[in-house]
């Protein structure tokens, strides 16, 4: 019986006009944002993630406190950190160890072009394999700085491919100016996926420091702590030390302590943001396209009304044909969430090939099945439920006057 | 189109009978005139924003800076000095020349510590307040030898904005571990970084940071207005001249003012293209379902058409009645859609205002009141052409016939 209902709600729907369809756009367009959404949104978080250089590896970055969100990190401190901060955080007993890290814009030459980049500092001893992990970073040519690199440096991706950025390929054994100054390069990295790290610089600190006449002062100290579940007391250990070292109260630090979790909460809540705003557009499409079915159902009784009065002269019951018509109601909500779900997988799965290719990042499209069930039956609620109005009409109908129109 | 009286009366009554179906089709048409009326609003109010900043005096200004990452002030790679401001002084076509230090300060009240940009200018050429076009709504502005003053931003003013208590003119504030005084406060920019801005002087920004190498985030030069590309490349020249630099090397910027409004308007023309798409689409889908509405009312009173017709109306008439129905229902629709998203956005400019975002803020317009309904009538109207055609071609004695 149940399969009859849906067999004659299709069947009906075969006849509909172009005009019950274009109601549909509604649902179809909300759909396919909700759908292309929350399936970007993994896509989404790994993409920030990379830019600010989250990474999987659990460590503590430890700033100045600042303007820290105006310009790359350091840039807006007031009070810098400096090496001596870094090695007493790396003399805690909750730290496995402890580096300090300085960045600078600067500008690259070669092929006589300038560009500006960000260059960077690379630990020495044995902090330097993990501050390479820590990034992500590997050669695609050439190989890593070692201690003692005085006039080296490592060049990131976008240097090294196609020659994109001085219209001629760097590769490993070429020599580039940094600042007005010769370097050797002595390898390039992978692809990360970051903007700002594959246009990255990478030298070691003392001559970095020489270069841009750092004296002391460091930008950031990245902390390894000595396993995942000490984080946050290690977290509380650098609070106390660095308060006690730079004289500050509780409550007015001017300096931050972050761990990976607290980075990634302000990537969410800035695609948070942008999600709920989205998702309440989607909804309005949503509710504009349920009305559309509520008045293309209405349409539909009035003009099967002969139709109806046929059906229950031969023995029809009213909830027969109220079922009928909810059914059909609700196949009409289905098709729109089926289209939107076709449509927002495409553009999820587009989307994702797009931050591949524009990042280099390695993320797969992921088809969420739990997902599209869900949208599906949504759309087939919502279809449904807008049609209860209308399907009660129809099977309030008196027979014989239906008959009669 | 001229109907008569009863025509009009006739399809009132129409609408007035099915009231179910016409608050539907009022409904959908309304929620899309809302969220266009919106988002009109607000994108008209950030081109308002932007437009703020041009007033007559940014017309003939050139702005040079160095080149950087993030905000201004917060890379110091590359320095614009003293040295640069002279060159640039005697670039031909520049009349006046003047530096601005940007730099983060630490500024704490009792038991709070915040950090702020701290600007500084030459208050014999504050032509980066000219530019900024805000005035001081309390005190005074800088003067030449104001040691140890200091203006602040609007948020100042207010409590529990940026700290808990608002400070009040001579009162002393600590910036960067000086108490410095307060003389004057500046109207609001609406948004929370300009709003919490600490001004002083270029002379005493070096002793507010004695450690630091201050070097200029921004020079600001004044310029022959009729001749302002010139004075740009010019200006490079004579910049790449005395930095000894290739052309294409510049570690510098040099803009007029309005290009660098430009480039702004560009990314927003780009950001509301997109929202006023969306909205577009859901005005596709209500004139849908006002079409549909329309074709369901010639249905049902195919018969009563048939009478009409029989009595003496013209098809012209017939077209005109349900043109009118369908005109109607958007035109109401449209006054509803108007009167929400009005509200709606009087709510949310509230909302905004207190949060410190007062530049995200609604123009209103009388274009806009009337544009958005006469959009929705014409919307309205456009669905119902069809259907009244459809009706205006019936043959009378079929639809007498027709039970």
């Amino acid at each position: 019986m149940k399969t009859d209902y849906l067999i004659l709600a299709l069947k009906n729907l075969k006849h509909r006009g172009i005009r019950s369809w274009l109601t549909l756009l509604g649902i179809f367009i909300g759909i396919t944002a909700v759908v292309s959404l929350i399936g970007l949104g993994a896509g989404l978080q790994a993409a920030v993630g990379a830019q600010f250089g989250i990474s999987s590896t659990q460590v503590i970055s430890v700033k100045a406190g600042g303007l820290s969100s105006f310009g790359p990190p350091g840039s807006g401190a007031v009070n810098k950190l400096t090496i001596d901060d870094a090695d007493a955080i790396d003399g805690l007993s909750s730290v496995e160890t402890a580096f300090p890290r300085i960045l600078s814009s600067s500008k690259i030459e070669f092929n006589n072009i300038v560009e500006l980049g960000m260059s960077m500092s690379t630990p020495g001893g044995k902090n330097r394999k993990l501050s390479y992990e820590i990034l992500d970073l590997e050669v695609e040519t050439g190989r890593m700085l070692k201690d003692g690199d005085v006039n080296k440096v490592v060049l990131g991706y976008n240097f090294w491919k196609d020659g994109n950025v001085f219209r001629r390929m760097i590769v490993p054994g070429k020599s580039v100016l940094v600042q007005d100054k010769k370097f050797i390069v002595v390898g390039t990295l992978k692809k990360t996926g970051s903007l700002v790290f594959d246009s990255m610089v990478l030298m070691n600190e003392e001559p970095l420091r020489d270069l841009m006449d750092y004296g002391d002062d460091v930008d950031v100290i990245g902390v390894k702590v000595r396993s995942e579940d000490v984080m946050d007391r290690a977290k509380e250990d650098i609070e106390k030390l660095m308060r006690k070292r730079r004289d500050v109260k509780i409550g007015k630090e001017d300096f931050e302590v972050s761990t990976p979790d607290s980075m990634m909460d302000t990537v969410n809540s800035v695609l948070g943001g942008v999600q709920a705003f989205i998702i309440i557009i989607a909804s309005i499409s949503i509710l504009v396209g349920a009305l559309g079915i509520v008045n293309t159902m209405t349409t539909s009784v009035l003009e099967r009304r002969k139709e109806i009065g046929i059906m229950k002269a031969i023995g029809a019951k009213n909830s027969q044909i109220f079922m009928q018509f909810f059914f059909e109601s609700g196949m009409l909500g289905l098709m729109g969430g089926i289209v939107g779900s076709i449509f927002g997988t495409l553009v999820s799965i587009l989307g994702v090939i797009g931050i591949n290719n524009f990042l280099g990042a390695e993320l797969s499209p992921v088809i969420d099945f739990i997902l599209i069930g869900g949208a599906l039956t949504g759309s087939f609620i919502i279809g449904a439920v807008a049609g209860i109005v209308p399907a009660m009409n129809a099977a309030k109908q008196n027979p014989v006057e239906a008959l009669r129109g | 189109m001229v109907m008569s009286k009863e025509s009009v009366k006739y399809s009132l009554n129409n609408i007035k009978k099915n009231k179910a179906r016409t608050i539907l089709t009022i409904l959908s048409i309304f929620m899309g005139i809302a969220t266009i009326f919106i988002f009109v609003s607000y994108g008209w109010g950030l081109y308002d924003y932007i437009d703020d900043f041009t007033s007559s005096s940014s017309a003939d200004k050139l702005v040079i800076q160095p080149k950087g990452v993030g905000a201004p002030g917060m890379d110091t790679t590359f320095k614009l000095m003293d040295d640069d401001i002279r060159a640039i002084k005697n670039t031909a076509g520049i009349h006046e020349v003047t530096g601005v230090y940007i730099a983060a300060g630490e500024v704490v009240q009792d038991e709070s510590k915040k950090y702020v940009f701290v600007m500084s200018y030459d208050p014999k050429l504050p032509m980066i307040m000219e530019l900024s076009n805000v005035e001081i709504i309390e005190g005074r502005s800088l003067q030449g030898g104001d040691s140890g003053k200091v203006t602040l931003g609007y948020n100042y003013l207010i409590k529990n904005r940026i700290f808990p208590k608002s400070y009040s003119l001579n009162s002393k504030i600590n910036v960067q571990g000086r108490d410095l005084r307060v003389i004057g406060f500046y109207e609001s920019f609406g948004n929370p970084q300009d709003d919490s801005n600490i001004y002083v002087t270029n002379d005493f920004m070096s002793e507010l940071y004695p450690e630091k190498n201050l070097s200029y985030s921004m020079i600001v030069a004044r310029a022959n207005k009729d001749d302002l590309e010139n004075v740009v490349s010019n200006v490079e020249k004579k910049l790449r001249q005395h930095r000894d630099l290739d052309e294409g090397k510049e570690d510098f910027n040099v803009e007029s003012y309005a290009d660098l409004l430009e480039s702004f308007t560009v990314v927003l023309d780009i950001i509301i293209g997109f929202i006023l798409l969306i909205a577009f689409i859901s005005i596709i889908v209500s004139a849908v379902n006002t079409a549909n509405t329309m074709i369901t009312s010639v249905l049902e009173r195919f018969k009563e058409i048939g009478v009409l017709k029989s009595i003496g109306a013209r098809n012209s008439e017939i077209f005109k009645i349900f043109l009118f129905e369908s005109g109607f229902l958007g035109f109401v629709a449209g006054v509803i859609g108007v009167m929400v998203g009005w509200g709606a956005t009087i709510f949310a400019a509230n909302v905004l205002d207190n949060l410190g975002y007062g530049f995200l803020s609604p123009h209103y317009s009388w274009h806009l009141f009337v544009g958005c309904v006469l959009f929705a009538t014409f919307t309205g109207a456009i669905s119902g052409m069809i259907p009244a055609w459809r009706a205006s071609k019936i043959n009378a004695v079929d639809a007498l016939r027709y039970e």
